[in-house]
C-alpha cells in the first residue's frame, strides 16, 4: 500500500484505505474515519464543543482500544448510588456536596486530562473534576442533589473511560505515609544544608583560639541540626535495623545505623568535651541523601500497591442473583421466564446461590452453568485471547467475560476463595517472602563509613607522632573530602533518571532495584499471547480463490465483529469499488449481503449446507493449529476459506535473533494449545526445547522455579500478561508484564510496559544495560575521587579550605554523569513525526499488508 | 565577626520557616502529582464558571 492510498482516521489516527474512508466519510467536512464508532465519538465531542481535545493529545494509542459499550452496565450504575458505597468510598463536605476518588482506565494524555476536566462544564451539578495522569486517580466534586454518581460515570464511558471505585481507606494511608517520608526528606536536607554552611566556617579556619564563643556556638548548634537529621531521618533506618536484629538477620539498616550513630557518638563526644574531630556535615548529609533514595522507592512501592488495589475491580461488585429458580425451569433460557432477579453486592453471594450472567458481562464468582448456551472470554485469567464455547455443566471462573448470550450459574466459590482470589492471594504472600534485593549503594554507603573512620583514625594517629599541629586539620580535610554525598547519590540518581526516561518510553519500572539484574539478564521466558503475537486476529492462511475473497470481504465494512476487522485489513484498499447492499449479520454465523450484485455470505464453515470434503479437511487442520476457518461463499457454493488466528508479530522474529546473539536463552512458554505453541516456536526459530505449550499457571510458576534452580547464577525475565502469569512473574528475578494484559499482573510484575508488541522489551534490557554502565561509571568515579583525596588529604597535601571547595565537584559531577545517560533515547531522528499521522504509525503498517 | 552571633540564628530562623513551608506543601498534597499541572498549563481559559465554593 501507498501512502497516498492511505487515509488517517480523524478520531483514533489509525491507517485506513480509501474504501474504507468513502465508506463511512462526512461528506460536510472532508473527514476521515476508519469505522463508524469513531466518527460517533467524534461527533459526540464536536457536538459537546471539545474539539481541543485532538490539539491537546499527544499522540494516537497505537492501537484503538476496544470501548465496550456494555461495560458500564446498570449494574455498574446501582452501585455507584448505593448509600453503601458512597458512604465507603465518599466523603460528604460541609455544604452537602460529596467528593470521591475514582480510578480512570484509559487516560494517556493530556488530552485524556483536558476532556475529563471540562465535565463541571458539561455535567450539571458536578462542581470540580479534577484528572491525575500519573496515577489515573480522577477526583469529583459533586452535588448528589442535582447528579449522580452513576451519571458521571456514564459521562465518562461516552468517551471510553472508564471509572472503577478504589479502597480510599488503604490508598490514603499509604499515600499518608509517602508524604511523611517526604517530609522526613525535606527536613533531613534542610539540616544538612545549614550544617554544611557552619561547618564551612571551621573548615575555612575558625578554631577555639580565633574566636572561642563563635567556635563553640557553631559547635553546639551543628550538634543540635544533627540531633534533629538523627531523629526525623535516622530513626528510619535504626527502626528498620532493629527490627532485622530481632528477626536474627543483619539488614543493610544495620551498618548504616551503626555508621550514624558511630559518627554521632564520637562528635557529640568531641563537642562536650572540645577535643576530637567534628563530623555532623558528612552524618547529615549521608541521612538525607540515603532517605532519599529510600523515599523514591517507597514512591515506586506505592504504585504497585495502588495497582494491588485495582484488582477489586477485576472482578464486577456486583451479582444478579436469581430470586425463584422453583422446580419446572423451562429448559430454554430467558430471563422474564425465570422469574425475578435482583442486583446485591458480590459479596453477599453465597455458595449455591444461582445467579445470572447477561451477555458481556463479567461473571462474578466461580460457579458451574447450569442454563444457557454462551462464548466466554478468559483473557484475563489465561490470556488465551479467542472465545471458548460454555454449555451446561462447564465450569466459568470469576473474571471471565461473557460475550454472547445470558447464562445462569450455580455459584461454587465466592470472594478470596475464587480460582482469581487465590492466584492473587499467592502473588501477595510471594511478594512478602521476596528477599529485598539489597541496594548496592546501601552496601557501600556502609562499608565506605567504617572505611573512613579507619583513614581518619589512621591519619591522625600517624600525623599526632609526624606533625601534631597539622593532625586535627588533615583529619579534617579528609573528612570533608570524604563526604559520600555524590558515593550516596551515584546510584539512586543514575537509576530515577533512567527510570524516568523509561517511563516517557511507555516503560514503567516498579522497583528501580531490577535494572541490575535486567542488564545481566540470561534468560528470558515469554508468554505467547500479546508478546509475541498480535493478540487480535488477523488472517494467517488462505485457501481457494483469493481474489474473490479479497472482494468478498467489503462486507466485512458493515461488521464490528473482530473477525471482520481482520479480513477488511487482509483484503486491502481492493475492496474499495465494491458495492454493498443489503447486508444482513446473523450473529454467531455469519454475514450475507449483495457485493456488486452477486449474494456473497462470509461465516463460519457450519453455517453453510454442503461443504467439500477437501475444504472441510483443509478447515479442520487450520482448527487443529489453533486457527478459526471462515468460509467465502456465492449464492451458498464455498469459493474460498481464510484461517484467522492470532498472527506473530512483524518484530518479532528480529528481537529474539538478537536477543539470542547476545547469548540470551529464549523461552516460549504459554497456556495456548501446545499445536499453537510448537507452531509459533518454529515460526520464531525458537529452540524446541525451550518451548512448551498448554502449560497450566501452576506449571508456568513450577517451570521458572526450576529454570532457577538447574541455573544459580540465571537472572530470568519472565515476560507476561493475564492474571495466570502473575505468580511465575513473581517467581523470575525480573517480572515484566505487557500491555494487553489485565491490569492485574501488574502487582506481580517488576515492570510494566504499555507500548504493544516486543520491541520494548528489547529496549528495556538495552536501557537497563546503559543505566548500570551509568551506575559504574557514577561509583568508579567517586570511589576514585574519594580514594585520591582521602589519600591526599591523609598525607597533608589538601587543606581544609582546598577541601570544602572540592568536594560539591564529586557530587556535581555525578548529577552530570547521571543526566546524560544515553539510557531510553527517542525514536530515531528518521522515525519522528515529520509528517506526523503518517510517519507516527509506520509501525503499524506491516500489519496492513496482506498476509502471505 | 559579632555579626555571626546574629547571622546564624536568622538563618537557622528562616531554615525552620522553610521547614515549616514545605511541611505544609506536603500536608497540601502539592507533590502527590508532578506530571499533570504541567500539562494542565496548556489548557485554554474556560468562560468564566461558578468557582466551587
Amino acid at each position: 500500500m501507498t501512502n497516498s492510498s492511505a487515509h488517517t482516521c480523524d478520531h483514533c489516527g489509525l491507517r485506513f484505505s480509501r474504501a474504507a474512508k468513502e465508506a463511512v466519510c462526512d461528506d460536510k467536512r472532508e473527514l476521515a474515519f476508519c469505522c463508524i464508532g469513531c466518527q460517533a465519538v467524534y461527533h459526540t465531542l464536536h457536538e459537546a464543543g471539545l474539539e481541543d481535545f485532538y490539539a491537546l493529545r499527544e499522540s494516537w494509542s497505537e492501537e484503538a482500544q476496544p470501548v465496550d459499550p456494555e461495560r458500564l452496565q446498570a449494574d455498574q450504575a446501582t452501585l455507584f448510588d448505593s448509600p453503601q458505597f458512597l458512604q465507603d468510598h465518599s466523603e460528604v463536605l460541609a455544604d452537602g456536596t460529596r467528593r470521591i476518588e475514582l480510578h480512570i482506565e484509559g487516560v494517556h494524555c493530556g488530552g485524556c486530562i483536558w476532556l475529563i476536566e471540562r465535565m463541571p462544564r458539561l455535567l450539571e451539578g458536578v462542581v470540580d473534576a479534577r484528572q491525575e495522569l500519573a496515577r489515573r486517580r480522577l477526583t469529583v466534586h459533586w452535588d448528589p442533589q442535582r447528579v449522580q454518581l452513576s451519571e458521571i460515570a456514564r459521562w465518562l464511558s461516552q468517551f471510553g473511560f472508564q471509572a472503577h471505585g478504589i479502597d480510599a481507606k488503604n490508598v490514603e494511608q499509604r499515600s499518608q505515609s509517602s508524604k511523611k517520608m517526604l517530609t522526613r526528606v525535606g527536613i533531613c536536607w534542610a539540616v544538612a544544608a545549614n550544617v554544611m554552611l557552619l561547618t564551612i566556617a571551621l573548615y575555612a579556619g575558625l578554631d577555639a583560639q580565633s574566636d572561642p564563643g563563635l567556635y563553640t556556638g557553631i559547635l553546639w548548634t551543628t550538634f543540635g541540626l544533627a540531633a534533629v537529621s538523627l531523629y526525623v531521618g535516622g530513626s528510619v533506618f535504626f527502626r528498620r535495623a532493629w527490627t532485622s536484629l530481632k528477626a536474627g538477620r543483619l539488614s543493610m539498616d544495620a551498618p548504616i545505623s551503626l555508621g550514624i550513630l558511630a559518627g554521632f557518638g564520637h562528635s557529640g563526644w568531641a563537642t562536650i568535651t572540645g577535643h576530637g574531630a567534628i563530623w555532623f556535615d558528612s552524618i547529615v548529609i549521608l541521612t538525607a541523601a540515603l532517605l532519599t533514595a529510600r523515599y523514591l522507592q517507597i514512591r515506586g512501592n506505592s504504585l504497585a500497591a495502588d495497582a494491588a488495589e485495582r484488582l477489586v475491580a477485576l472482578l464486577p461488585r456486583t451479582a444478579r442473583r436469581v430470586l425463584s429458580s422453583g422446580p419446572g425451569l423451562p429448559k430454554e433460557s430467558g430471563a422474564q421466564e425465570l422469574g425475578s432477579v435482583e442486583v446485591v453486592p458480590a459479596e453477599t453471594l453465597v455458595v449455591g446461590d444461582r445467579i445470572e450472567v447477561r451477555a458481556g458481562d463479567v461473571v462474578p464468582a466461580d460457579g458451574c452453568v447450569v442454563i444457557g448456551k454462551s462464548e466466554v472470554s478468559r483473557a484475563v485469567l489465561t490470556g488465551e485471547s479467542r472465545p471458548e464455547k460454555i454449555a451446561p455443566g462447564g465450569i466459568l471462573e470469576a473474571g471471565t467475560t461473557n460475550l454472547t448470550s445470558p447464562i445462569y450459574l450455580d455459584v461454587t466459590a465466592t470472594g478470596a476463595s475464587t480460582r482469581v482470589g487465590q492466584l492473587m492471594e499467592w502473588v501477595r504472600s510471594g511478594a512478602k517472602d521476596r528477599a529485598p534485593v539489597v541496594q548496592f549503594a546501601d552496601r557501600l554507603g556502609s562499608y565506605f563509613i567504617s572505611f573512613v573512620l579507619l583513614a581518619a583514625l589512621v591519619t591522625a594517629v600517624a600525623w599526632s607522632f609526624v606533625d601534631p599541629t597539622r593532625a586535627v586539620a588533615n583529619v579534617i580535610a579528609l573528612l570533608v573530602i570524604a563526604c559520600p554525598c555524590a558515593l550516596g547519590m551515584a546510584t539512586p540518581l543514575a537509576l530515577t533518571v533512567g527510570v524516568g526516561r523509561a517511563a516517557r518510553r511507555g516503560i514503567h519500572i516498579k522497583n528501580d532495584d531490577v535494572i541490575e539484574a535486567l542488564a545481566a539478564v540470561t534468560d528470558v521466558v515469554f508468554d505467547k499471547t500479546g508478546t509475541l503475537t498480535e493478540g487480535r486476529p488477523s488472517v494467517v492462511d488462505s485457501y481457494g480463490d483469493q481474489a474473490f475473497a479479497r472482494r468478498a470481504c467489503a462486507l466485512e465494512t458493515r461488521s464490528s465483529h473482530p473477525v471482520g476487522r481482520a479480513l477488511l485489513k487482509w483484503a486491502g484498499p481492493g475492496i474499495s469499488e465494491a458495492e454493498v447492499e443489503e447486508v444482513e449479520e446473523t450473529p454467531g454465523a455469519g454475514i450475507r449481503g449483495l457485493v456488486d450484485g452477486s449474494d456473497v455470505s462470509i461465516g463460519r464453515l457450519s453455517w453453510f449446507d454442503d461443504v467439500s470434503s477437501e475444504r472441510s479437511n483443509w478447515a479442520e487442520e487450520q482448527a487443529r493449529r489453533g486457527l478459526t476457518p471462515v468460509a467465502f461463499a456465492v449464492g451458498g457454493e464455498i469459493r474460498a476459506l481464510v484461517a484467522v488466528g492470532d498472527g506473530i508479530r512483524p518484530e518479532s522474529k528480529g528481537v529474539i535473533e538478537r536477543l539470542r546473539r547476545r547469548g540470551i536463552r529464549v523461552h516460549l512458554l504459554s497456556g495456548d494449545h501446545p499445536r499453537v505453541v510448537e507452531e509459533t516456536g518454529r515460526a520464531l526459530s525458537i529452540d524446541e526445547g525451550l518451548t512448551t505449550g498448554g502449560v497450566s499457571p501452576e506449571e508456568k510458576l513450577r517451570y521458572i522455579e526450576a529454570l532457577e534452580r538447574e541455573h544459580p547464577l540465571a537472572n530470568v525475565a519472565m515476560i507476561g500478561d493475564g492474571v495466570n502469569d502473575a505468580a511465575a512473574l513473581q517467581a523470575a528475578t525480573v517480572g515484566v508484564a505487557v500491555h494487553g494484559g489485565a491490569e492485574a499482573s501488574l502487582v506481580a510484575a517488576d515492570v510494566f510496559i504499555v507500548r504493544n508488541g516486543v520491541a520494548p522489551v528489547e529496549e528495556l534490557l538495552q536501557g537497563s544495560q546503559k543505566i548500570m554502565s551509568v551506575v559504574h561509571r557514577n561509583l568508579k568515579g567517586s570511589g576514585v575521587y574519594n580514594l585520591l583525596g582521602i589519600t591526599l588529604a591523609g598525607f597533608g597535601f589538601i587543606t581544609p579550605l582546598l577541601a570544602a571547595v572540592l568536594m560539591p565537584i564529586s557530587s556535581l559531577g555525578v548529577v552530570a554523569s547521571s543526566l546524560i545517560q544515553s539510557s531510553f533515547e527517542p525514536d530515531r531522528p528518521e522515525e519522528l513525526p515529520e509528517k506526523a499521522p503518517i510517519a507516527r504509525h509506520s509501525t503499524t503498517e506491516p500489519a496492513m499488508e496482506p498476509a502471505p | 565577626m559579632t555579626i555571626l552571633y546574629l547571622l546564624i540564628p536568622i538563618a537557622m530562623a528562616l531554615a525552620v520557616a522553610a521547614v515549616i513551608t514545605f511541611t505544609w506543601a506536603v500536608r497540601q498534597g502539592q507533590f502527590d502529582d508532578l506530571e499533570t499541572p504541567a500539562i494542565r498549563v496548556l489548557f485554554d481559559d474556560e468562560e468564566p464558571k461558578e468557582e466551587p465554593k
